[in-house]
């Protein structure tokens, strides 16, 4: 069975890569693997899901009648290495990642997850932005 | 709250827990340690000169004193010690008790921090933390690539120099700033 | 006669750089207080050299508004995060989590917000008008009942801080020897300083306080650094409603009458009153099915208690000069920094000075009130900061103080020496605060007992001469004797095996908590 995996945060960015990388998965008949990992090497991480909002992700894949899994590593590495390896374990045929909006100087300063991910996966990536009204 | 694996007593007990057996605890040498500190006191308190015929208490007494506390709280301490009694190491928000002890973080935070001092009168203040913030911070992310050092490398840069400006421009501490940030920073 | 004396305070802190300094205190308090690996005690040593450079006014201010702050920033994370960053705060997180959890983040954050400004306000007002009576006491007492009272200090130090009395004996010794490298202050004779030129001053504080705190504490969170993060809780629901105020405000009384005496007993702390403060709440309360599951008598009890007691620690340190936890002993080494020596004499000599200290803790403490509560977002922010960085800024910060002092690289080196002393005791358990209070008031104890002894010519029973001294020392050889008898009253319990078991069945319960709170 083909893998569709999207990368997700608590996020509106995160929101749309999850509800395309559902589309997709229905559209190829392919199971879902939705990845939220954390480098965990803060106190506090907000991006990584859990307690209520985990149980909300979990119940809403549920609904989906798709086969999902949730992965949530946390080994001190990136986000674009994470969603690489995960992609690279499953033979995903399609990551799904979101990308935030960001101007050219943000940009310089802060690099881009999204570009590391687009060099570091080996897969087709598709790039989702968050609807306007939500950015 | 404070329990932690050193809790675990090694020789004497037959509790039921995961234990590392035979585990010698450092303890015992900071014990010793302790003692033999004791005995330095107690020993090079008779070289200190007592100025004058004093005959009350001259500066050897509090020495003795402390000599004197030091070899027996050392000598008590290590007997507890080999009797399988283990002090509770410290606990902390960022600390995990069950790792087990990072000696080459502990090690590199060591070197980097003498370099640091030895580096400050030559390259000034500034960049002898950056190369210091960015050697602790890599090792602590546990990836040791010039890659992942670079990121380090800047916000440590930065820090310096704020700090540096803000100390020594507005403050007026006493700090070497290198060449440099100090030409760049003359007009202030 | 101590009101107007405040009311002059008040004029003095009201300055526009007073104020501005008691910000500047407060914030930094309360970063720190949330901060992990951050304490009040690290982060005014690594202020200390701040003091080569500021009024003495502006410094104390600054170094009283962090002594306050941290107090509040960790009923944050005791709440939100469940992640008691003191034994004082266990208790706290205890309620004031499940509180969070249920929902009701907001209230349990303003009650222990308000509670403290309660109680930090009352316990203020305590210490201004005990303080001039206490030093009217003071006065009359000699250098044997001084040095009698350090004994107390020391004894009741090492034994209360820490797991056990010995341990905290050997930090003590080490202190003590720290203290007592340098010149003799009366006989001028060198001792200890191995023919090294830079050690005939002794050992500076700034440098012992920076290396056992913030060193030390690096090293060891590097040898066991967590990976992993905690699930913030968000802090939604109303503020405090009229039913929350009629259930706290008993409590926040409560809490101070157990908090200030403690605070003012040397080695006190803040730790029995939170407990006793929280076994009293437990049993008057009309709701007890909510103990346990976030009950707000159960926050506001225990947090009053933490904060009134660091306004007790303040009355010794102001009135005899004797330090009882190891942020006063370090406030006790910036006074010395500017030549002041704290004691009997303070009120007089600097009346000003700690009239205008006084009235800045007031400030202070209603700053903390009115910036907390909203600044809540700001504060978790904070903690976003990854943890490689923030090892490395405290190592910046140590870097920076302590190369202050003589801009010699040397003091750096001793530095990262006593760093790794500090990291050792960590891993044994040892307490690092007894060391940093021997080495401050050890040689104000010899200096004091050598002046008696001189007085009497040698005759030793001076030291015992006055009802003072007697029971005082009395006092010391109880807190030294008295945990030994319990554990021989006590009988089985001391065995190893015995201890391993309770320190396992400890475990297993942090390890619970633990799986619930932390990540992976």
């Amino acid at each position: 069975m083909s893998v569709v995996v999207v990368g997700y945060v608590p996020h509106p960015r995160g929101r749309a890569a999850l509800e395309h990388g559902v589309l997709e998965a229905h559209r190829r008949g392919a199971s879902l693997v939705v990845v939220n990992s954390s480098r965990g090497d803060a106190l506090v991480d907000e991006e990584f899901v859990r307690g209520d909002r985990l149980r909300a992700l979990h119940d809403e894949l549920a609904a989906t009648g798709l086969t999902t899994e949730v992965r949530q590593p946390v080994r001190g590495r990136d986000a674009a290495e994470e969603l690489a390896d995960v992609c690279r374990e499953t033979g995903a045929e399609l990551l799904v990642i979101g990308l935030r909006k960001r101007s050219a100087v943000g940009k310089l300063l802060m690099g881009s997850a999204a570009q590391r991910i687009l060099l570091d996966v080996d897969c087709p990536v598709l790039g989702v932005k968050s609807p306007p009204r939500e950015a | 709250m404070n329990e932690a694996e050193e809790s675990v007593a090694a020789e004497t007990s037959a509790t039921p827990v995961a234990q590392r057996p035979g585990r010698f605890s450092g303890e015992l040498v900071g014990a010793v340690l302790l003692a033999a500190l004791g005995v330095y006191l107690l020993v090079d308190a008779g070289a200190i000169a007592v100025p004058g015929s004093s005959n009350t208490v001259g500066p050897r007494f509090f020495p003795y004193a402390v000599g004197g506390l030091s070899v027996a709280t050392g000598a008590l301490l290590a007997l507890r010690v080999l009797r399988g009694d283990r002090g509770p190491a410290d606990d902390g928000e960022d600390v995990d008790p069950d790792a087990p002890t990072d000696w080459r973080a502990v090690a590199v935070i060591a070197v980097a921090f003498v370099a640091h001092a030895l580096l400050i009168n030559v390259v000034g203040w500034p960049l002898a933390v950056a190369l210091m913030f960015a050697a602790v911070a890599t090792t602590l992310q546990g990836r040791l690539t010039p890659a992942a050092a670079v990121r380090p490398f800047l916000v440590g840069l930065t820090v310096g120099c704020v700090v540096w400006i803000v100390f020594v421009k507005a403050l007026n501490v006493a700090l070497p700033g290198g060449v440099v940030l100090e030409f760049l920073t003359s007009w202030l | 006669m101590a009101i107007s004396d405040l009311l002059g305070g008040f004029a003095d802190a009201i300055t526009p750089v007073n104020l501005l300094f008691a910000l500047l205190g407060v914030l930094l308090g309360t970063a720190v207080g949330v901060l992990p690996g951050i304490g009040p005690a690290m982060t005014v040593a690594l202020l200390l050299p701040a003091t080569y450079v500021l009024e003495p006014t502006s410094a104390l201010i600054m170094f009283a508004g962090i002594y306050y702050g941290g107090m509040y920033g960790g009923s944050t994370t005791s709440i939100l995060l469940n992640t008691p960053g003191e034994s004082a705060s266990i208790m706290t997180a205890l309620e004031g989590n499940k509180m969070a959890k249920a929902g009701r983040g907001s209230a349990a954050l303003a009650t222990a917000a308000i509670g403290s400004f309660v109680a930090g306000t009352i316990a203020t007002l305590l210490l201004a008008l005990v303080a001039p009576t206490l030093v009217e006491v003071a006065i009359g007492v000699t250098t044997a009942d001084y040095f009698a009272l350090a004994v107390l200090a020391f004894v009741a130090v090492a034994s209360v801080l820490g797991s056990s009395p010995l341990r905290g004996l050997a930090s003590l010794c080490l202190g003590l020897y720290l203290g007592l490298v340098g010149t003799d202050v009366l006989s001028g004779q060198e001792r200890f300083t191995l023919g090294i030129p830079q050690l005939s001053d002794g050992i500076d504080v700034v440098v012992v306080a920076v290396a056992l705190f913030a060193v030390g504490e690096a090293l060891y969170v590097a040898s066991r650094l967590r990976k992993g993060s905690v699930q913030v809780i968000d802090h939604k629901g109303s503020w405090m409603t009229r039913e929350d105020l009629r259930r706290s405000w008993k409590p926040w009384l409560r809490g101070t009458a157990f908090g200030f005496p403690f605070g003012v007993m040397p080695a006190g702390g803040a730790e029995i009153p939170t407990f006793l403060s929280y076994a009293t709440e437990k049993k008057l309360t009309k709701h007890p099915e909510e103990f346990g599951h976030g009950a707000i008598e159960g926050v506001a009890g225990p947090e009053a208690a933490n904060n009134a007691s660091a306004a007790g620690v303040l009355v010794p340190l102001l009135t005899l000069g004797i330090p009882t936890s190891a942020t006063a002993a370090i406030i006790l080494a910036a006074f010395q920094g500017y030549g002041i020596q704290p004691g009997p004499t303070l009120l007089t000599t600097e009346g000003p000075l700690v009239w205008a200290l006084i009235a800045s803790l007031f400030i202070g403490n209603a700053m903390l009130l009115v910036l907390n509560l909203p600044l809540v977002g700001l504060w978790v922010k904070l903690l976003k900061i990854p943890r490689p960085y923030l090892y490395a800024g405290i190592l910046t910060f140590a870097s920076l103080g302590s190369f202050a002092v003589n801009a010699d690289p040397l003091d750096l080196v001793i530095l990262l020496g006593l760093g790794l002393l500090g990291f050792a005791m960590r891993r044994f358990g040892w307490p690092v605060a007894p060391a940093v209070i021997g080495l401050i008031l050890g040689p104000i104890a010899e200096t004091n007992l050598r002046r008696a002894l001189a007085i009497s010519d040698g005759d030793l029973s001076v030291l015992v001469d006055s009802w003072f001294s007697r029971v005082v020392l009395i006092l010391a050889l109880l807190a030294l004797v008295g945990p030994v008898v319990l554990r021989a009253v006590r009988g089985r319990r001391a065995t190893p095996a015995e201890l391993a078991r309770d320190q396992e069945e400890d475990r297993e319960v942090q390890k619970a908590a633990n799986r619930e709170g932390w990540g992976s």
